[in-house]
């Protein structure tokens, strides 16, 4: 494209008023958007979450947000959610808060550490919480992290799965291949191993946790193949995951969070359900309290009431007869499976190269 | 081989429509960087109107009017406020995305995914294995032979043709090129709302925020990729449908042996690929010049 060359001083004007316009109109726009609030120094008691994910994927992030509401509305704070988008603004966002005196700074994933481990230190009068996250190394003492072993429950999927499928094809979609996700992959692959070596658990990732069409995609060809027990790991993706189950009978996906039994009735057969809400619940809890103890990591897995393998209730009253009379079959395997797990008599490596 | 033909349909459909919307722009000489932000708006207004109403045309004509608008706005910022083009379409992008977000939420009170019963209606069991197709894409050739019809054999294709190669040339023959221009946004709104709908309700029927996942970039990259024609760029739409399902294949088949971060950049690198190989065979679109004539107008 061609750029004219300002030549006179009415195109020199022009410039620098468009400039103006445009500076002004960014002022506008962060006023507007109420990530500084007006009374930014007297913001204590703000609690903020900073999803990295979008919101409307009726798992993680809707949960997290419900409870932060919730929470909010029990003790009276003022919250802030807000959506990072471009992981180059992460670093700007938190500081933002950090300025704006919030007391609490909640978000998501891996992605965040580094931005946490930039700001968290210069801002020691707010507590910071990162969901998802490896332990801090070394650990800064206003940050808390949180894993989940969310692969447990992705190995009980594991032995379901191989116990209700009639072809013994299991497929898995993830978001992204990270390592968190390999790893729940692996740990299918060796729950449905333990139950039937000669099955065949195929994985493919569909780049993104908000392509529904994707994830249509994707679920379309596996079931194509013959798969019929498919464990989604892909948030907003997972949409597309669950339609593409519901065009043929007998189609089985194993989704995330309840809130997906209501979208296939007779496809949505169970969940790997890893509770966001519940944690953000607990560790803002903690954070507003007085006995929380920063630089720490909390691990939670299953029997914690986050992270649990549920068969859908509708499933049960609405799917096939024969696939719920193999369920019930399988259940007891399952129920066999997490006890061994809790107990320590069974150990699922965690393993996240595929 | 019926169902991978009806995944590349599917998948190439709402590609289609919102790159025959970039060749219109392209033609009149403006880089429509607003695609991705037109089709999530109208992805967006056709599923929250068919919430609203019951009716998957009013939720379509909502759509409609919703992008025409937003390109009718593109068009007064570029032509009337003189802005840059590349930056005004990248700015109409944003709204759409940020735009959609905020109007679920007020319209739902969170940001949830939008679910709705009814989709575009369907082929129906007269075509078969087919039937599950929407009339989008059954109307799909239709718009394509259409547009291709309307540029080269008809004397507004020949003005709008002539408004991005030579607007002064174009108004000595008493064609005005603002206007020429105003109808080729607006006619191109209309097709991102059809690629949208196609998209959230062809076979989904639910719309989720940034659901358009750079497709509207991946339109754009087809403009360049086919030059400019119509059919050509339906081809390269059409090449990059086909590459993403085939990457689908790929990781299926081979995933165990070759790691899928690389495997997922398939797509990709022939996108990259095709584009460079258009450039060396056929010169790629013709650079959309906003020349000094234009500047004036």
């Amino acid at each position: 494209m061609q750029i004219k060359p300002a030549h006179g001083s009415k195109q020199v004007q022009l410039t620098t008023s468009r400039r103006r316009f445009m500076q002004g109109s960014a002022g506008a726009a962060m006023l507007a958007s109420g990530l500084i609030p007006a009374t930014a120094g007297a913001a204590s008691g703000l609690v903020a979450l900073v999803h990295t994910q979008a919101a409307g994927d009726a798992g993680p992030v809707d949960s997290m947000i419900s409870k932060l509401k919730l929470l909010a509305d029990e003790q009276g704070f003022q919250y802030r959610t807000i959506y990072a988008q471009d992981p180059a603004t992460y670093e700007t966002i938190f500081r933002t808060l950090g300025d704006a005196g919030a007391s609490v700074v909640v978000s998501t994933f891996n992605e965040v550490t580094e931005p946490f481990q930039a700001v968290a230190p210069h801002y020691p009068e707010t507590k910071w919480v990162q969901l998802f996250g490896d332990p801090m190394d070394p650990p800064i003492s206003n940050v808390v992290t949180v894993s989940y072993d969310y692969y447990l429950g992705c190995y009980l999927s594991g032995i379901f799965g191989a116990k209700v499928s009639e072809a013994g094809k299991i497929g898995f979609i993830g978001g992204i291949s990270i390592p968190p996700l390999n790893a729940d992959f692996n740990a299918l692959k060796a729950g449905v191993q333990s139950v039937n070596p000669d099955a065949t658990v195929t994985a493919a990732f569909a780049g993104s946790f908000q392509d529904p069409a994707k994830g249509q995609e994707i679920a379309t060809q596996m079931f194509s193949d013959g798969i019929d027990y498919i464990q989604t790991d892909a948030a907003a993706t997972d949409f597309g995951i669950i339609a593409a189950a519901n065009e043929v009978e007998g189609r089985m996906v194993s989704a995330l969070d309840p809130a997906q039994y209501s979208h296939g009735p007779t496809s949505v057969i169970s969940i790997v359900g890893l509770d966001f809400g519940v944690s953000l619940y607990s560790e803002v809890s903690s954070a507003l309290g007085d006995a929380w103890a920063g630089g720490t990591h909390v691990n939670t897995g299953l029997g914690t009431g986050v992270i649990e393998f549920i068969r859908s209730p509708l499933y049960a009253d609405q799917g096939p007869d024969d696939i719920n009379a193999r369920s019930d079959a399988a259940w007891s395997a399952v129920q066999a499976a997490r006890a061994a797990i809790l107990d320590g008599s069974l150990t699922v490596p965690f393993n996240t190269e595929l | 081989m019926d169902e991978m033909i009806i995944a590349i349909l599917r998948s190439s459909t709402p590609l289609i429509y919102v790159t025959l919307a970039g060749v219109l722009a392209q033609r009149t000489g403006i880089w429509n960087l607003g695609l991705e932000g037109l089709m999530i708006i109208g992805a967006c207004a056709t599923v929250l109107g068919i919430a609203i109403t019951g009716s998957f045309l009013q939720g379509f004509l909502l759509a409609v009017g919703l992008c025409v608008a937003a390109s009718v706005l593109l068009w007064f910022v570029i032509e009337r406020l003189k802005a840059n083009q590349i930056i005004a379409g990248l700015g109409l992008t944003g709204l759409g995305l940020g735009g959609t977000a905020f109007a679920v939420e007020a319209y739902m009170g969170s940001q949830v995914a939008v679910t709705v019963s009814s989709g575009a209606p369907k082929a129906g069991p007269v075509l078969g294995a087919f039937g599950v197709l929407s009339i989008f894409v059954l109307l799909m050739p239709v718009v394509v032979l259409g547009l291709w019809v309307l540029l080269k054999c008809t004397r507004f294709g020949l003005q709008l043709a002539a408004c991005g190669e030579h607007a002064f040339a174009a108004r000595s023959v008493g064609a005005d090129p603002s206007r020429i221009r105003l109808i080729a946004l607006a006619a191109g709104g209309v097709l991102c709302a059809a690629g949208g709908a196609e998209l959230a309700t062809g076979s989904l029927q639910l719309f989720a925020q940034n659901m358009t996942a750079g497709r509207g970039f991946m339109a754009f990259a087809a403009v360049i990729f086919g030059a400019g024609h119509p059919v050509w760029s339906t081809f390269a739409a059409l090449f990059f449908a086909v590459a993403g399902v085939l990457g689908i294949r790929v990781q299926l088949t081979f995933g165990d042996n070759i790691p899928h971060g690389l495997l997922q950049t398939l797509p990709y690198l022939a996108t990259i690929l095709g584009v460079w190989v258009s450039g060396k065979l056929r010169g790629g679109a013709k650079a959309a010049t906003l020349t000094e004539e234009q500047s004036d107008v």
